[in-house]
């Protein structure tokens, strides 16, 4: 009797244990190609109709998921996790070190014709060996004309004590500090320690002016802050929910230049649908696809016949409308200076309270 | 497994293996052998793309021990406390309100209690923001009454981090409490008034210290995961009100220190371990492990 | 007529003194579903993002019954079934593991008790990082199995501790009254020990399930490429502002709970009918049985 109350017991447990583990597995490939594919990349940033008529158009299951930084792709592809994944999403700064650390598989841009659509500006002939880039992200200076006590022209407006609790930002060493080191005329991608440092000093006092990081485009909305530094993606969603009342300009910078950053499609190394991704690939570089896409998600993008075919409400967006688009920086892969720049950015996060 | 091989008081070892056995090996296979790993991590060197590499160093108790990281801990404990202290203040009566319900009306109340659980607590932090956004219904409402002539930021200060952590964790307070009042005898209650005793010195004398593990429960489900959570401090602090769990997710996000990380998860792991202790010293353990 | 005054008086008494009671009570109740109304609210805001209120429209529920969000839905039903499955093992678990480590004495029993505490103790991010490590070692594919194993480790010790708070003397010595009975240890499991932590298992369940579907750090730690949990995707939409469509499906999510509740409500108060009967007449035998056995 006991060992019958036992072996019921370990049979549910084993059943349960089996039905959970089961539930994990995922459909395996068929003969004929991938029947799915499986893409990590940030939420919110591809239409569902796209994907939908990429589903219908290849019969390719695509199953999403999403990251909330870009480290986090950077922890997958770097700790081995790659494998679970065909397509991971990240940006041009950690291309360098990702390739250097052959976390990536080269790409055959033969398979992916519509990659002619690219502006090659934007492409490096090193990148196109491995990455595709998807959309692309001014990050730069946004404010209330009603609302911001100051009119902001440069960088180094944004330490003013006027602009005290009116500042909602962006987050990321790699994405704040680069404007501080523009501020005191340093290269935006320094290695330089002393420079970092002195960069730190910087956004210490920016940091005093913030009120919150992240959300930014939630906040101005609703009034809790005056500017932000931002995406021009979210300052258009901004714009957007504004509607008539928009009172939302992009401060007219006259020598400081920003930030173009791109959000990449790479393959990991030793991923399993890799004839999927390429199908994706193709799909979404081409013209008339990205276009579509760019309705929702209206990012810059470096598509060129995909901006040419957009609709006239993309390209008359004001959240574009700047005359600086060609003064701007690339984030660079730092190298090992990656270090001092956690390191000093983790020392500005920690002092806040001070 | 080691566990099982122990000897039961009687011969038969079976009632042992099955009932000790799966939770003993469960803790072992997905606590012991990670929580060691992550104590190992943390004498380690950082990679560059975080992740660690196996070089032994003391870097990230070095770095821990600077006085920028000792503000936020003393911080962290501060908060974690206040929450603990108001959800016990808030917790004890309420627990005793529906534990002396009759049965049925209790059983109702909790369920009552855990609904507003069950919708994602990321969409009720986000409700208290709209709640309390410069636009928000609160400072309408302020404003419309002239009571200030200025929108106030509530939203990122501490004071909403706050009543974000209250109103998140004071569930878990009620419940371990209303078991322990719930299993109090009335005849006890009854005894201690005909003895003459206010129901005042009652709830000091005889309440209290007869419900005191199921306090004492409560002080654990609130304050420890209280000074760990960086969800609540991240949605409601802006990304600026930062806490020790905070410090810690970034270690392992965009800061990509996990030994630094590592260390200072050990560092709760003393923290904790030195309250169980300090609790051992005024009450016997046995009580603890009725918990 | 004078004690029926008095009577009268003294039930007045009574209910003013509740009456403090009842609003400090209902204080903490609408701290708990403020938010929640609020939340339900917005679901009828009509605008892209809840930024703030827009005006009203209905327009949501329609869009969201389309299913053509079909990642929110997924990710909805990875929730549930997650939730159910972490359930199950963790009360399974939870209740053997309980009367095991109360009632037995065994060589490394105070270190289990003490792993029992870890999984409450260390903040999740640590405990899910962790496990990523240890499962990619041993090989294991990330996805709903891993999931479930991250949700268990975290729910079991919550339910060990419940139940065993639950276990006191009385257990022990009905037990023991059981078995001089002639009960075998199964019967007396299933017919005396279970029923007498009931309370216990209701709670252990309910807290299993309620952890496992609001968590985010684990689920978000521990997801496979093609699942992920509602509240890890209502995490990375929250970046860029939630849409009125996660209201809109937590509302009805929230509608549902509370129909279920009812329900079982309904059943649980049959099950106590026949159970108090059931009871009754097994009194009447164990009477008799001592009546006769006084009478040998």
């Amino acid at each position: 009797m006991k060992k019958k109350l036992m072996a019921m017991i370990l049979g549910l447990v084993v059943i349960f244990a089996l039905t959970a583990c089961g539930g994990g597995d995922s459909g395996t490939s068929g003969d004929s190609g991938s029947k799915e594919l499986n893409i990590f990349m940030w939420s919110d940033y591809i239409s569902d109709e796209t994907i939908a008529d990429f589903e219908k158009e290849t019969g390719i299951k695509v199953n999403l998921s999403y990251m909330n930084d870009n480290a986090d792709s950077v922890n997958k592809l770097t700790a081995g996790a790659g494998d679970e994944y065909d397509l991971i999403m990240t940006c041009d700064a950690y291309m360098e070190s990702l390739i250097n650390g052959g976390y990536l598989e080269e790409l055959d841009l033969s398979q992916i014709p519509n990659s002619e659509n690219i502006n090659k500006a934007y492409w490096t002939e090193q990148n196109q060996k491995f990455c595709v880039p998807y959309l692309m992200n001014y990050i730069y200076v946004v404010y209330d004309k009603e609302r911001c006590p100051i009119e902001i022209t440069c960088y180094n407006d944004l330490i003013k004590p006027e602009m005290k609790g009116q500042l909602g930002s962006i987050d990321g060493a790699r994405n704040l500090f680069p404007i501080a080191l523009i501020a005191l005329g340093y290269d935006p991608n320094s290695k330089e320690e002393s420079e970092i440092a002195e960069a730190y000093e910087w956004l210490k006092k920016y940091n005093a002016n913030v009120v919150a990081y992240g959300s930014t485009e939630t906040n101005i909305v609703n009034g809790t802050i005056s500017a932000m530094l931002t995406y021009d993606g979210n300052t258009a969603e901004a714009m957007a929910a504004m509607g008539d009342n928009n009172t939302l300009t992009v401060a007219p910078f006259k020598k400081d230049p920003v930030q173009l950053g791109f959000d990449l499609y790479v393959i990991p190394k030793g991923a399993k649908h890799m004839d999927a991704a390429y199908a994706f690939l193709n799909y979404i570089t081409d013209a008339e696809v990205m276009a579509k896409n760019l309705v929702e998600n209206p990012y810059s993008c470096p598509n060129d016949a995909a901006v040419a075919a957009a609709s006239e409400e993309y390209r008359n967006d004001p959240a574009f409308d700047f005359d600086y688009k060609e003064n701007i920086f690339f984030q660079e892969d730092v190298g090992d200076a990656i270090k001092i720049y956690d390191k000093y950015y983790q020392k500005l996060k920690v002092d806040t309270g001070e | 497994m080691t566990a099982s091989k122990g000897r039961a008081k009687g011969t038969n070892r079976l009632p042992l293996l099955a009932q000790a056995g799966p939770v003993s090996l469960w803790m072992i296979l997905f606590v012991t052998i990670p929580m060691l790993f992550i104590i190992f991590i943390s004498f380690m060197t950082r990679g560059t793309f975080g992740g660690v590499e196996y070089t032994p160093s003391l870097e990230s108790y070095q770095t821990m021990m600077e006085v920028t990281y000792f503000h936020i801990i003393v911080k962290s404990l501060g908060v974690a406390a206040e929450t603990t202290i108001a959800c016990l203040i808030v917790g004890y009566p309420f627990a005793y309100y529906i534990a002396r319900k009759p049965p049925a009306t209790a059983s109702r109340l909790i369920t009552l209690l855990m609904i507003p659980f069950w919708t994602n607590s990321l969409m009720r932090l986000n409700a208290w923001m709209l709640i309390f956004q410069t636009n928000g219904p609160v400072n309408n409402f302020m404003l419309n009454t002239h009571m200030i002539d200025k929108p106030i930021t509530f939203i990122f200060t501490d004071g909403l981090v706050l009543l974000g952590l209250i109103t998140n964790y004071l569930p878990f307070a009620v419940l371990p409490m209303y078991s322990s009042i719930e299993k109090l005898e009335k005849p006890i209650l009854e005894a201690s008034a005909d003895l003459g005793a206010t129901p005042g010195v009652t709830l000091l004398k005889v309440t209290l210290p007869l419900t005191f593990p199921g306090i004492f429960s409560a002080i654990i489900l609130t304050f420890i995961p209280a000074l760990g959570t960086y969800v609540i401090t991240d949605m409601l602090g802006g990304g600026k009100v930062l806490y020790i769990g905070n410090i810690i997710k970034n270690q392992f996000g965009t800061i990509r220190n996990w030994p630094l990380g590592a260390a200072l998860s050990v560092l709760l792991l003393v923290i904790t371990a030195l309250m169980i202790f300090i609790y051992s010293r005024f009450a016997k353990v046995e009580d603890m492990e009725v918990v | 007529m004078a004690a029926a005054e008095r009577l009268n008086r003294k039930q007045k008494r009574e209910r003013r003194r509740k009456i403090p009671w009842t609003i400090f009570a209902a204080l903490v109740y609408s701290s708990f579903y403020i938010p929640v109304l609020v939340m339900i609210m917005f679901s009828f805001n009509d605008a892209k993002r809840n930024y703030s209120w827009m005006g009203f429209t209905t327009k949501w529920y329609p869009k969201l019954f389309s299913f053509g969000n079909h990642d929110l839905w997924e990710s909805l039903a990875y929730s549930l079934i997650i939730a159910v499955v972490v359930t199950v093992i963790s009360v399974i678990i939870g209740v053997l593991g309980g009367i095991g480590l109360k009632k037995f004495e065994f060589r490394g029993k105070k270190f289990i008790n003490m792993m029992l505490f870890v999984p409450i103790v260390v903040p999740e991010i640590v405990l899910a990082v962790s496990m990523l490590i240890i499962f990619m070692i041993a090989g294991f594919k990330l996805g709903l199995g891993t999931i479930v194993i991250g949700h268990c480790t975290f729910c079991i010790p919550y339910a060990v501790i419940i139940i065993k708070g639950r276990i006191t003397g009385d257990n022990e010595t009905l037990q023991e009254a059981s078995m001089d009975l002639g009960a075998n240890r199964l019967q007396t499991f299933l017919k005396v020990t279970i029923p007498s932590i009931m309370p216990g298992i209701m709670s252990a369940a309910f807290l299993s399930f309620t952890l496992s579907i609001d968590d985010v750090m684990i689920s978000n730690m521990l997801a496979g490429a093609s699942q992920s949990t509602l509240p890890v995707l209502i995490l990375s939409v929250n970046r860029t502002g939630i849409t009125p469509d996660i209201n809109a499906l937590t509302t009805v999510m929230v509608i549902v709970m509370i129909f279920g509740m009812i329900v079982m409500n309904i059943l649980q108060r049959i099950h106590n009918k026949r159970e108090a009967r059931m009871l009754a007449e097994s009194d009447e035998r164990i009477r008799a049985a001592r009546l006769a056995a006084e009478e040998y």
